[in-house]
């Protein structure tokens, strides 16, 4: 690498993963969001990305840095649900820091079940919040809330 | 399994910073009172393995099975009425 300063202005600095999906992939550290604690059965598991699925396509896959085969599919749930509320919200605010609203961004896990995907259903009660801004994120669970953790999301 | 006999308005202390006491017994039912820093999960255990289970179906998505879902969903747009 050229120590001179003209030629490399400060980037972030970028680790290679390797994915299932994707194969080996450059990410720049200012990407990784941290779940502290993890998502419920992968506690040990914190530093995800997010990878859109491609153009037009709302999806997006949630990569595990620390682990290749793990990702999830997530979606923002306004495309599941257009009047999806998650509740008070304070605590978490405060857990993730959160100074601006906008910053935060709430997805769902979808379940897709393997060869029958019109079957996907959508992870209402267990929404992910990340906040943009410093990219801390908490897989927040709706205990009292009327929505189910296996929600259909295309009619049947 | 450790077991632990308490009265009504006593506690148990879990490590440093959790504390759990008894408030209140009604027939069957007991009312329990927690205190735990944000960083620990405290869920009533079926709701806890409810999305625990439904993490670990979640986390086994195949691609094909979302590229079917991605078309299906262009497809359902471009029906739609504008």
């Amino acid at each position: 690498m050229s120590l001179d300063k003209q030629k490399t202005p400060v980037e972030p600095v970028s680790t290679t993963i390797a994915t299932k999906h994707f194969g080996e992939i450059v990410v720049r550290e200012d990407q990784i969001i941290t779940f502290t604690p993890g998502l419920l059965g992968f506690s040990d598991l914190h530093r995800y990305i997010l990878i859109e699925h491609g153009q037009d396509s709302p999806f997006l896959w949630l990569q595990c840095v620390d682990d290749a085969a793990l990702a999830f599919v997530v979606i923002d749930p306004v495309y599941v649900l257009s009047d999806y509320q998650i509740g008070p919200i304070n605590g978490v605010k405060k857990e993730l820091d959160v100074r601006n609203l906008q910053d935060l961004k709430v997805l769902v896990i979808l379940t897709i079940p393997s060869g029958r995907p019109r079957e996907m259903t959508a992870n209402l009660m267990g929404p992910l919040l990340v906040n943009l801004a410093n990219r801390r994120g908490k897989q927040l669970i709706l205990e009292n809330s009327p929505y189910s953790h296996k929600h259909p999301v295309l009619p049947g | 399994m450790l077991i632990l006999t308490r009265k009504i308005g006593e506690g148990i202390i879990l490590g440093d910073d959790i504390r759990i006491a008894i408030l209140e017994i009604r027939g069957k039912q007991i009312r329990i009172g927690i205190e735990a820093p944000p960083n620990i999960v405290v869920l009533r255990e079926e709701i806890y393995q409810r999305i625990q289970e439904e993490n670990l179906r979640a986390a086994g998505v195949r691609d094909v099975d979302l590229k079917e879902i991605a078309n299906i969903w262009k497809q359902k747009k471009e029906n739609e009425p504008r």
